[in-house]
């Protein structure tokens, strides 16, 4: 019997799109930004009022910042099958618009949770520990997962907007700068932040996958935590939206 | 859903044409139609061609037939199914090789290998295909290299030939022969033709009129949108391309009289283009123009060296059309 369309793009996504040399930048990456920023932060800071380490602080932050990262596959695999000449060729095939769309946004969760259970490993041997409770995987993952999708329609609608491969470079790059540093994966939001910075923290989703992410990696995840969580549904119902709307009426043609 | 299953839900009969097309009109701005008006019919196991200039339309009326995009206005039905509401059931059972270059970034054998999954040809099978595909388009050696590093040729080829991983009914072939040298061209379309003895019909657009002569059972020209003719190869070059060419060349003798003589024997019915002692003649009447050239020869005493007759081509009916509708005549 015939794997369903979906699994079989989302095959091919992985196996064409990540050979050993991306893998290990896209996954390390964020490995790195643990080892650096932690150690590094670590040696000049003492930690909060409840003893809690910076590196402690930072690494749910990085386990967070896997999505982002996991988005940037997506809208990167659109624009390569858009360079390459294999979206038209694919939708030539057998596939629907929308099953294209939803095996990129699948490889993108694929490679959230990849990542994220990495990066676990990483915490474990720098760490020492890392959650095992089966609740604060869930929130874990689950939260993952839903930032994975958001970033991942975010990224496909800028590359279903954007009309050249440097233009989406571009933007993907300033979009991760200034997703990462406004938000709470390396530091957490406090009065002390200008108003325009804070504002800009709190309309941030990815602020809203690593509060969820540190609850649940440290146990203390709360009602209002899933009041995030919610927000961040709400976001990603909308985005993915627009980045379907986006898709659908962008020209796929070849010449 | 499986092949089985899709081929349940329209049942065509044996004349049922494979694509129909009625007044097409497809614009991408508003204002210009890349296609105006275009209307026809494809049977099923034929090779129909589409001959045009560049920008003449072929690759719009291409996409438009394979679903990637809904023409402006018109009728078109895809194996009996409107390429508009059953774009997925008509995918499934097409291929198509596009004008440009489309390859995954991995090896020759393994965009063979993801194209199969894709189509959802189990292992074994994918197997045994990759195989057969790889030896017949002489890939075997390149079968471990990039697609993106091979040579233009080499590249048509993994592009033809991934095609085959999976079976179809109509294959669509957007100027496939591009970069190939002619033993392997000679090989794309003998494999083509083999598949057109088992059943498969073949849209194919060209530049190459030789190739479409080859190839081709009936041939559309398209020119600005639409078509100007659509006919039998034979029937357009025995309709429009009119005379036959012969070639003469002579020794000896007085060839300048000789080819004077020649001309009044003719009369209106043919034309001559002579030099000192070759003539190029345009003759309705080859028999007639054949035994005039041998009876003055024999006469005058001049040596016929070199005597050819040459049947038209179809480029000489595209080149006609294509004049007469620029010359703002409808047909030739």
């Amino acid at each position: 019997m015939p794997l369903p369309n979906l699994v079989r793009l989302v095959y091919r996504n992985i196996a064409v799109n990540t050979d050993p040399g991306s893998l290990i930048i896209l996954i390390g990456l964020p490995g790195m930004y643990l080892i650096f920023f932690g150690l590094g932060f670590q040696s000049i800071t003492s930690g909060d009022a409840s003893g809690t380490s910076y590196l402690a602080f930072l690494t749910p932050g990085i386990l967070a910042f896997q999505v982002v990262m996991a988005g940037t596959v997506g809208g990167s695999m659109l624009w390569a099958d858009r360079r390459w000449g294999m979206l038209a060729q694919l939708l030539s095939g057998p596939f629907t618009r929308l099953e294209y769309l939803l095996g990129i946004m699948f490889t993108s969760m694929l490679w959230g949770l990849g990542g994220t259970a990495v990066m676990l490993g990483v915490a474990f041997a720098i760490l020492g520990t890392v959650p095992t409770a089966p609740v604060a995987l869930a929130v874990i993952f689950g939260t993952i997962v839903l930032g994975s999708v958001f970033f991942g329609a975010l990224m496909l609608f800028i590359a279903a907007l954007v009309k050249s491969n440097t233009a989406y470079n571009s933007v993907q790059i300033l979009l991760i700068f200034v997703v990462n540093f406004a938000s709470t994966v390396f530091y957490p939001l406090s009065s002390g932040l200008p108003i325009v910075l804070r504002a800009l923290f709190q309309i941030n989703p990815l602020t809203y996958v690593a509060d969820a992410v540190r609850g649940g990696y440290s146990s203390t995840f709360s009602v209002g935590d899933g009041y995030q969580v919610l927000v961040l549904v709400a976001e990603t119902v909308v985005i993915l939206a627009l980045a379907v709307r986006a898709y659908l009426r962008s020209d796929l043609s070849y010449e | 859903m499986d092949r089985a299953s899709v081929r349940a839900d329209v049942t065509l009969d044996s004349a049922s044409p494979a694509i129909s097309a009625e007044n097409l009109r497809h614009t991408y701005d508003g204002h210009h139609f890349a296609l105006d008006g275009v209307s026809f019919t494809v049977r099923k196991g034929e090779v129909f061609g589409l001959l045009g200039r560049n920008g003449a339309g072929k690759s719009t009326l291409i996409k438009a037939m394979t679903t990637l995009i809904q023409p402006t206005s018109g009728t078109l039905r895809v194996l009996g199914m409107d390429p508009a509401r059953d774009g997925q059931k008509i995918r499934q059972r097409i291929g198509v090789v596009q004008q440009g270059e489309s390859f995954d970034f991995t090896t020759v054998q393994g965009n063979l290998d993801v194209y199969g999954v894709l189509w959802g040809i189990p292992k074994a099978d994918r197997v045994r295909r990759r195989e057969a595909l790889l030896a017949r388009f002489e890939l075997t050696e390149v079968r471990k290299r990039r697609a993106f590093d091979l040579s233009g040729g080499q590249k048509r080829r993994v592009q033809v030939a991934r095609e085959f991983m999976h079976d179809m009914e109509i294959l669509f072939l957007d100027e496939p022969t591009v970069g190939l040298d002619v033993i392997m061209r000679r090989t794309l379309l003998d494999s083509i033709r083999a598949e057109v003895q088992r059943g498969l019909t073949v849209v194919f657009t060209t530049h190459n009129l030789e190739e479409a002569d080859y190839l081709c059972d009936r041939v559309a020209v398209i020119d600005e949108g639409r078509i100007l003719m659509l006919d039998e190869v034979e029937n357009l070059k025995r309709l429009y391309g009119g005379k036959k060419t012969i070639d003469l060349t002579v020794a000896g003798g007085d060839p300048t009289t000789y080819f004077a003589r020649l001309r009044d024997a003719l009369g209106s019915g043919a034309t001559l283009k002579t030099n000192a002692t070759a003539a190029v003649i345009l003759t309705d009447d080859p028999k007639q123009t054949l035994a005039a050239i041998v009876d003055l020869s024999r006469t005058l005493e001049v040596q016929i060296v070199w005597l050819n007759v040459r049947t038209n081509t179809l480029e000489d009916v595209f080149l006609r059309s294509v004049q007469h509708r620029e010359a703002g005549s409808a047909t030739p």
